[in-house]
């Protein structure tokens, strides 16, 4: 690097650049500024002055009844959704991994063609698989099922987990493994005692990208979960809610504010493993 | 990321080339059955739930898209009428329209969106990853959750509206008229994506040499012809791969759809996925969803088996 070339075009930032991130600024941070003030203002007060903040007439009054309203509460169903997410981070963990270590170093040509064959499930959108979903788990005794649902959602960790992992423990040299065949461990043992701990990076990768996929779902929980169960994620119970309410923005805006924090603070205090696990997600899944 | 680059392809290539453990004697072989069956189990448990709940729905959905089934009485086998019906219908034709519309303008958008930022946030320094990451946070959001938002910010009531209002200028049915419409839709699926190209594409710039953009800096280069000339072709690569993600992403695009218009207005902003969850199969037509299902499957797989060629051949040229 020569730092007096890099310095001087720094030094003075273009107009174009300038403009550029004030636009940016100005698109990404309005939505987020207009749910932010509007959660703690009357309906004509969102109505007549939306990017105003009232001082003397905010309230959290909105926002208290969205917290204890009994319909379709975004704050009750933040525990469902967070028992699915660990449900299904753990479940993905305990079947991905060992599978993955089996494809990683099996010379079998069949046992490669495994890989192929979860990778083929990346192909299929949830949205059209849906469908014929719901009539295997009525068939197998799980329609409308919380277990239904959290067996679909492992389903559909799995290919991209797998295909990670396996990238991942072939990067870990095999000698690792005889040494612990040596010392008598077998090959499950090998790999939760050994090669899981070593494969912490991809973990981590695995675990954000699954987690937000599940919080985030909507059409898995909604189609596989009757309303008439009463059991709502996030997403769900902001779907009855807001398109029930759609014109009451006192109701729409603090609901939406509850979905959306859990979210943004997860991601501000993590967003540097959330970003890169994601773009090694994309770019590898 | 970091991890990942840690391990050296070196050891690898050591381990691979490392001696097989003699096999032969009896114990050693009942070791190896043991271990066979060992493996066996580890690969069950995904293998079983992967293929109940994956591969068996696909299987029944290929049945299913060859009968009037309505859901609830006894399906009658009409061979391949649905497909047929599937070109004559014209919701669904139109509803494959928005899609292409919607997954083509989208990604183009996000792509020049994506590359516009990459070039102005690709320097690692704490403005750039401030800005990155504004770029990229709807990325992480729930799509249903950022359309509510949208919607109540461009509705008839919605902020936009009402401060036009004030300045007595006429509602702008941004959700309300049927083109435009379709454009908000797909401006608000850019707004929400195009961060996460920026972040792909600044990952890719950090790869281009720093001499090759110096040395042409001291011959003399505008830093428009080093980014034409130089830096754009070396990361065209990770372009091709981020248009084909946003192709497969957007074409099943649903929750953003049913929270932002919910179809409308007059069904100018349905999407196949759409189309499949919220007409075809809640009126009970099962037999026609899963056979506009297995169309988009196939579209899906067809769009994923480019991005696999694609990055094949990527890796050959990187190799090479």
């Amino acid at each position: 690097m020569t730092p007096n070339l890099r310095a001087g075009a720094r030094r003075r930032p273009s107009p174009v650049r300038v403009a550029l991130l004030t636009l940016l600024f100005a698109v990404m941070t309005v939505p987020v500024y207009l749910l932010l003030v509007n959660s703690f203002k009357s309906q004509q007060d969102i109505q007549n002055s939306p990017f105003s903040l009232p001082f003397a007439r905010i309230s959290l009054d909105h926002l208290a009844a969205a917290v204890q309203s009994p319909q379709y509460n975004v704050l009750q169903s933040y525990g469902f959704t967070l028992l699915l997410v660990v449900a299904v981070d753990v479940l993905c963990i305990l079947f991905a991994g060992p599978a993955a270590y089996v494809i990683a170093r099996s010379l079998k040509r069949r046992t490669q063609f495994l890989l192929l064959f979860f990778l083929a499930g990346t192909f299929i959108p949830a949205s059209a698989l849906i469908v014929p979903l719901i009539y295997v788990l009525r068939a197998i005794g799980l329609g409308n099922t919380v277990t239904g649902l959290i067996l679909h959602d492992v389903a559909m960790t799995l290919p991209v987990s797998i295909f990670l992992f396996v990238g991942f423990i072939r990067t870990v040299p095999r000698d690792i493994d005889h040494a612990a065949a040596i010392d008598g461990a077998g090959r499950l043992r090998t790999y939760w005692q050994v090669i899981f701990p070593l494969t912490r990076p991809a973990v981590i990768t695995v675990l954000i990208l699954n987690s937000i996929g599940i919080w985030n779902d909507f059409i898995s929980p909604q189609i596989l979960l009757s309303p008439g169960s009463g059991t709502y994620t996030v997403t769900t119970a902001i779907y009855a809610g807001i398109s029930q309410y759609s014109t009451d923005l006192t109701k729409v805006f603090p609901n939406l504010l509850l979905a959306v924090a859990p979210v943004i603070i997860f991601f501000v205090y993590m967003q540097r493993h959330i970003i890169s696990g994601l773009t090694v997600g994309a770019l590898k899944g | 990321m970091v991890g990942l680059a840690g391990l050296s392809a070196d050891s690898v290539r050591v381990a691979a080339r490392s001696p097989e453990p003699d096999r032969g004697t009896p114990g050693r072989r009942r070791r190896r059955l043991r271990e066979a069956a060992l493996s066996a189990g580890m690969l069950a448990p995904a293998v079983v739930v992967y293929t109940v709940m994956t591969v068996v729905p696909v299987v029944v959905a290929l049945y299913l898209s060859l009968t009037d089934w309505n859901g609830f009485s006894s399906a009658d086998f009409v061979g391949l009428a649905n497909y047929a019906r599937l070109f004559d219908d014209p919701d669904t034709t139109r509803a494959a329209v928005v899609t292409v519309i919607v997954a083509l303008f989208g990604s183009v958008g996000m792509l020049g969106l994506g590359l516009v930022y990459a070039l102005q946030l690709k320097e690692r320094n704490w403005a750039n990853s401030f800005f990155r990451t504004l770029a990229y946070y709807p990325h992480v959001i729930s799509s249903l959750i950022l359309g509510f938002l949208w919607s109540a910010i461009l509705g008839t009531n919605g902020a936009i509206n009402n401060t036009l209002a004030d300045l007595g200028l006429g509602p702008v049915g941004f959700l309300f008229d049927e083109n435009l419409a379709v454009i908000t839709l797909v401006g608000v699926i850019v707004w929400a994506g195009f961060g996460f190209n920026v972040v792909l594409f600044v990952a890719g710039l950090q790869t281009v040499p720093r001499e090759l953009v110096e040395a042409a800096q001291i011959d003399g280069a505008s830093r428009r012809q080093i980014n034409r000339r130089i830096v754009i072709p070396m990361i065209a690569p990770v372009v091709t791969v981020a248009m084909v993600l946003n192709l497969v992403g957007l074409i099943k695009v649903y929750d953003i759809v049913v929270s932002l218009t919910d179809g409308g207005p007059a069904g100018a902003t349905e999407t196949i996925a759409y189309v499949i969850l919220t007409r075809s199969f809640a009126g009970t037509d099962v037999g026609f969803a899963t056979a506009q299902a297995v169309g988009l499957m196939v579209a899906s797989a067809a769009l994923s088996v480019v991005v696999t060629a694609l990055r094949n051949r990527q890796d050959r040229a990187a190799a090479s």
